[in-house]
């Protein structure tokens, strides 16, 4: 049936030479599971253009309802919380594939010439995808989204003498609010769709045009006869596209597929409190990919905080964008290229290095005290988070208590839990009847927070 | 089976399964919301101690109406008569008809419709003109001394009640 229909258009539109071209491409060295991550962001990208397409039937981008509208979606809409799930996990997913793209393409020396353009168009891509995380993160309209999102444009205003005008731009006015909530929407769901739709199409327009390119050397025929070799070699470049890199392109599309739907039916991502721009307490924690970023921040401090909110970022994505241009080394092997690779693991260090330091700072207890555990336990005992903020999980009534550790010391705790209005008077926590080994813990969890 | 064949039954299988899982939810996603019947809360419209028996009177009150995530309120109106036993009978605002609204006549005792003539009795009978059915009576209940309506619409023209 399918097959006769092709056959009619076929006979009209003359399709089997489009076909040809689609499918026969020729891999250098034949097909690999390491080609498979361009792919799987291709997937991920259309998964979230479905899932976000889906989403706008039901979000309303004004600040007085775009939360609402959500929270319909989470609760009201019948498979609401898994689509939204998907959205969400999908983007981080394909910040995954995007980043595991980029260093396959970098471990082959692939942005190498003739192939500069397409590296360029790809970093293109990349920043694309970062505006994407970025302008999607306010739309909930919660604690979360307002607070990560005015301190990402915050960030923005270090630029020197463009910076205050670049943050009033972006944020459609003086402060973050209707205005920001409906040019990040437009540019969430119309701009940067199409820019990114027009960029792949160019990517792929150039990868056809230079064609792909393969492995790094023919490493595999060394050792044999010339005959062999050559047949070999003969062999492996003429290995077409389709179906075996299709095949394993699918595979992978089937396994990052399952992943994103486990995530969005096993970790619901819920929705913090409304946005309140008068809560200043809340604190936001920005997304995983963003952590390393984040705890770099905490590192830096007065006069040379620029560095690393704009110029070390700035520098980066000029190198990034330029590498082809910047990397003249002409050999594709890593072997032969060992101060790219160096600096290459050096830059992986680095960021999961830091992301690994923020994950501890964030959620780890110290285990070696058990005195903070079993706090920690009474702590949600009692039922504290209802009140309580930690690292943004809990109540926006009483004082945040992420870092309350820095400022409060043990003796001021003790007397602060068995009767708060005698060191904070007006205070409205009622004070807790704990025994002294109770009282003993939570204090070191408190204290624990810093 | 050629190894070929198997690749290309094999990416079909996996593309048309992803297909799925997604268009399912999807689908549920769209018109989940289209087929959910609005839930009406009774409304407070005052004490039924206030009605004259035998003397509809127009009561209106304020309604919160759930629009989807939008939460707006509506002044609704609907006419209340006070029966010689002491029980209340609230008619829909809109003759059955076509969905006009129609005005008490203290002179003859009746309701009547402006748009097509149609006239209706204190009971709500059709004396007159083209309605096809009795005036719409409403859900009713007193509790605590406070005369509670739930608000409901039906389709108009039909000879039976059908609910919207």
């Amino acid at each position: 049936m399918i097959r006769a229909v092709y056959q009619w258009l076929d006979r009209r539109l003359r399709l089997r030479p489009i076909e040809e071209m689609l499918l026969n491409e020729p891999i250098p060295g034949g097909t690999s599971w390491m080609y498979v991550f361009g792919s799987a962001t291709l997937f991920l990208f259309f998964l979230q253009l479905i899932t976000g397409m889906f989403l706008a039937i039901y979000y309303a981008p004004t600040p007085d309802h775009a939360y609402d509208s959500v929270q319909f979606i989470m609760s009201s809409v019948t498979f609401g919380s898994f689509v939204r799930g998907l959205h969400h996990w999908g983007a981080s997913a394909m910040v995954v594939a995007i980043g595991l793209h980029m260093l396959q393409v970098y471990l082959y020396g692939a942005y190498k010439p003739p192939r500069e353009v397409m590296w360029m168009v790809g970093v293109a891509l990349f920043l694309l995808t970062l505006a994407f995380a970025f302008s999607g993160y306010l739309l909930p309209w919660d604690q979360k989204a307002y607070w990560a999102t005015q301190i990402g444009i915050n960030m923005i205003g270090t630029v020197p003498l463009v910076g205050d005008s670049l943050v009033r731009i972006i944020r459609g006015g003086d402060h973050l609010g209707a205005l920001t909530l409906t040019r990040f929407f437009a540019l969430h769901i119309l701009f940067l769709p199409l820019m990114t739709l027009g960029l792949i199409g160019l990517h792929l327009f150039i990868l056809r045009r230079v064609g792909p390119a393969g492995v790094f050397e023919e490493r595999r025929a060394v050792g044999k006869s010339g005959a062999v070799r050559a047949e070999r070699r003969r062999r492996m470049a003429s290995e077409p596209f389709y179906p075996r890199q299709v095949f394993m392109d699918a595979v992978v599309m089937g396994v990052v597929f399952l992943i994103v739907v486990g995530l969005a039916v096993g970790l619901p991502f819920p929705l913090a409190d409304k946005a309140n721009p008068s809560d200043t307490s809340f604190k936001p924690i920005p997304e995983w990919y963003f952590l390393f970023y984040y705890q770099g921040l905490k590192y830096v401090h007065g006069p040379l905080e620029p560095l690393a909110t704009w110029i070390l970022p700035a520098v980066f994505y000029a190198v990034l964008m330029f590498l082809p241009f910047i990397d003249r080394n002409p050999a594709r092997n890593p072997v032969r290229r060992p101060t790219a690779i160096l600096l290459g693991v050096l830059f992986l260090v680095g960021v999961f290095g830091l992301m690994t330091v923020s994950l501890q700072e964030i959620y780890s207890v110290p285990t070696t005290n058990p005195s903070v555990v079993r706090g920690q336990e009474r702590y949600a005992k009692l039922q504290c988070n209802g009140c309580h903020r930690i690292h943004g999980s809990g109540g926006a009534v009483g004082p945040d208590l992420s870092y309350v550790g820095r400022g409060r010391d043990r003796a001021w705790l003790i007397r602060h839990f068995k009767n708060p209005q005698a060191v904070s008077p007006g205070s409205i926590m009622p004070a807790f009847s704990l025994t002294a080994s109770e009282l003993d813990d939570l204090t070191n969890y408190m204290l624990s927070l810093k | 089976m050629e190894r070929r064949t198997f690749l290309v039954r094999m990416t079909g299988f996996i593309m048309s399964l992803i297909g799925l899982t997604l268009s399912i939810p999807l689908v549920g996603y769209v018109i989940s919301p289209a087929f959910r019947r609005q839930t009406q809360d009774w409304a407070e419209t005052g004490s039924p101690d206030e009605l004259a028996i035998g003397v509809p009177r127009e009561l209106s009150y304020v309604v919160t109406v759930n629009d989807g995530w939008l939460k707006t309120t509506a002044t609704k109106s609907v006419w209340a008569v006070r029966q010689p036993d002491g029980a209340v009978t609230v008619f829909s605002p809109l003759c059955t008809h076509l969905g006009c609204g129609y005005h008490w006549d203290s002179g003859d005792l009746t309701f009547k419709c402006p748009c097509h003539g149609s006239v209706f009795d204190m009971n709500g009978k059709v004396v007159a003109g083209p309605a096809p059915r009795p005036l719409d009576r409403l859900p009713v209940k007193v509790e605590n001394g406070r005369l509670l309506v739930l608000y409901k619409e039906f389709k108009a023209g039909t000879p039976q009640q059908i609910e919207l």
